[in-house]
């Protein structure tokens, strides 16, 4: 088996008595595609800081590329290849949406290389995903959905190995929620990165993913392709049953 | 290189070329001012250099230029006035680098307050080694430099912050403050050492605050750690660069000279009530233009540029 883009042993984090994440392991292999479901509360967020290094664990360790990089701060992750987005798209306001992604590029990425030309400069980047029109708008004149399209351009200007996606597909419409799993196949398969997906949205993601893990209480409840964990009776009484009552 | 730096390049050797012929075109009274004004451009681009694009706001201007201006004091006389003034610019960015690392993850107020007391703590620390060691609250300065010489120091010096905050904001290094200004956290997500970054920024900046207080130290015969750490000063540069616009260049530099001409005409005519005005004067500009008199310049150029520019990052 390939080394490990991304590795997470037994790893917790706890505030004051509360363990919002409690023992989790969770290994990522190179262009894996990989959700992340849970219930709110479940601790993906926070699970998510320890994995790009936002938050050190307070137990467990995390290997990037091989690398034991626990308890290094956030920038050491993105040289390593983690790249993230935010539950709320944080793109730099002020900035056209060109800057934005080049900033990704003028650190991370500087010393990064990587073979498919999609990253080859900001341009490149707006034009994979499809921004390449707004390239001189400012950032925050964006509306919502193109502002977490260009926060996804901000995280591959750090030419990553692995793409964390922090609920890119919340709030947004249906069809918007489709035309997001599309491009974030296209990150993996054309791209080739591993990413890690977090959502809400299970439908849109259990149809998008390969593989995917449960969080219920800061705990690893389930793991697998989507079909077995769709089924398994603890997710079901865990997630999806609260799930079915709402819709 | 971007035409916006060759503008200040090129701006700032004719300003340069030009000033520099003021000891032997202008009278004394006009020199001793065009002094102060340079002292204040120096402090304020310097303070904007870094506060500027990470929006933090700094109060220990003061602590910087009385660290330059004691290394005078102690300096001079066994060592020349051009070894002195580097060396107490070090000096301060020893000390900026020192408390940066354990200050610099605070922000707003608790960073101003920090940064204030830090100011007070050097002035009172200095002025009890001196009473315990030396035997003295003061020093008299002797071997002090030709008058000439003192200006040309400072102006080289403002020339050189208002050179340096071109470089900075043209670079990386530049774009990281920006960044950390922006926000922090999606700086550092996205590689950028903010803490590195931050520490490395406000060190320059103190670089020439040192500098200033260190070359503009022997106006004073008589110095003292009251006279060196006067809270005004560190004060008057935050108003300047805020008046001015912390997020352009040529804010801080106008707001220098116009403030610096405006106060000088307030404490000869008005010796009581200029603090009132000044005081009032920042008031209105944090309430009404929190972005600087650089604000009203930048509104007008957008509605003029309208249909053009969807987009333009403000530069001045």
């Amino acid at each position: 088996m390939p080394e490990a883009v991304l590795r997470a042993e037994w790893v917790s984090v706890s505030f004051g008595g509360l363990r919002a994440v409690d023992g989790v392991a969770l290994e990522v292999g190179p262009r894996e595609l990989v959700g992340v479901i849970g219930p709110n509360g479940a601790g993906k967020t926070t699970f998510f800081h320890t994995l790009s290094g936002v938050l050190a664990p307070t137990a467990g360790r995390i290997w990037v590329a091989g690398a034991d990089l626990t308890g290094r701060p956030a920038h050491v992750f993105a040289m390593h290849g983690v790249a993230r987005t935010f539950q709320t798209p944080r793109v730099f306001r002020g900035m056209s949406a060109e800057d934005n992604v080049r900033f990704g590029l003028a650190f991370a990425g500087r010393r990064r290389r990587h073979p498919h030309d999609a990253f080859d400069d900001a341009r490149s980047i707006l034009g994979f995903l499809g921004l390449r029109s707004e390239a001189a708008v400012a950032a925050g004149a964006l509306p919502p959905a193109r502002q977490r399209l260009l926060e996804i351009g901000m995280a591959l200007g750090a030419r990553p190995q692995v793409l964390l996606l922090d609920e890119v597909a919340a709030g947004l419409t249906e069809s918007e929620v489709q035309a997001t799993a599309k491009l974030i196949a296209r990150v993996r398969s054309e791209l080739g990165l591993a990413v890690i997906w977090i959502e809400h949205a299970v439908r849109a993601l259990l149809d998008c993913v390969e593989r995917v893990v449960v969080l219920h209480q800061g705990r690893k409840i389930a793991d697998g392709v989507p079909r077995a964990v769709a089924r398994d009776p603890a997710v079901v009484e865990a997630y999806l049953g609260i799930e079915g009552e709402h819709t | 290189m971007s035409d916006w730096l060759r503008q200040v390049l090129i701006a700032a050797a004719l300003a340069g070329a030009a000033l520099a012929t003021a000891p032997w075109v202008l009278g004394e009274f006009e020199v001793s001012l065009a002094l102060t004004i340079l002292m204040y451009v120096g402090l304020a681009v310097s303070w904007a250099l870094f506060c500027g694009p990470t929006l933090y706001l700094s109060l220990a201007t003061s602590a910087f230029f009385g660290i330059g201006a004691y290394v005078t004091a102690w300096g001079l006389g066994t060592l020349p006035y051009a070894v002195v003034v580097p060396l107490g610019g070090l000096a301060a960015a020893a000390f900026a680098a020192l408390v940066g690392a354990a200050v610099l993850h605070l922000r707003g107020a608790y960073f101003a307050v920090i940064t204030f007391g830090l100011g007070e703590l050097v002035r009172h620390a200095i002025a009890y080694f001196e009473k315990s060691y030396f035997m003295t609250v003061g020093r008299v300065l002797t071997d002090t430099p030709e008058k000439t010489t003192v200006y040309l120091t400072v102006l080289a010096i403002a020339l050189a912050a208002v050179i340096a905050y071109a470089l900075v904001r043209e670079s990386r290094f530049g774009l990281a403050l920006g960044g950390i200004g922006a926000d922090e956290q999606r700086a550092q997500t996205l590689g950028v050492n903010t803490r590195a970054v931050k520490v490395a920024g406000f060190t320059l900046s103190a670089l020439f605050a040192g500098m200033l207080g260190a070359a503009i130290a022997v106006r004073w015969i008589y110095l003292d750690p009251p006279t060196v750490f006067n809270p005004f000063i560190g004060f008057q540069t935050v108003l300047i660069a805020m008046l001015g616009g912390a997020h352009t260049l040529l804010g801080p530099i106008v707001s220098a000279v116009v403030f610096s001409l405006f106060t000088e005409f307030l404490r000869l005519r008005f010796p009581y009530a200029y603090l009132l005005v000044l005081g009032t004067l920042l008031i209105i500009v944090v309430l009404y233009l929190p972005r600087g008199f650089a604000q009203l310049w930048e509104g007008w150029r957008a509605r003029r540029d309208r249909p053009a520019r969807a987009a333009e990052s403000p530069r001045a």
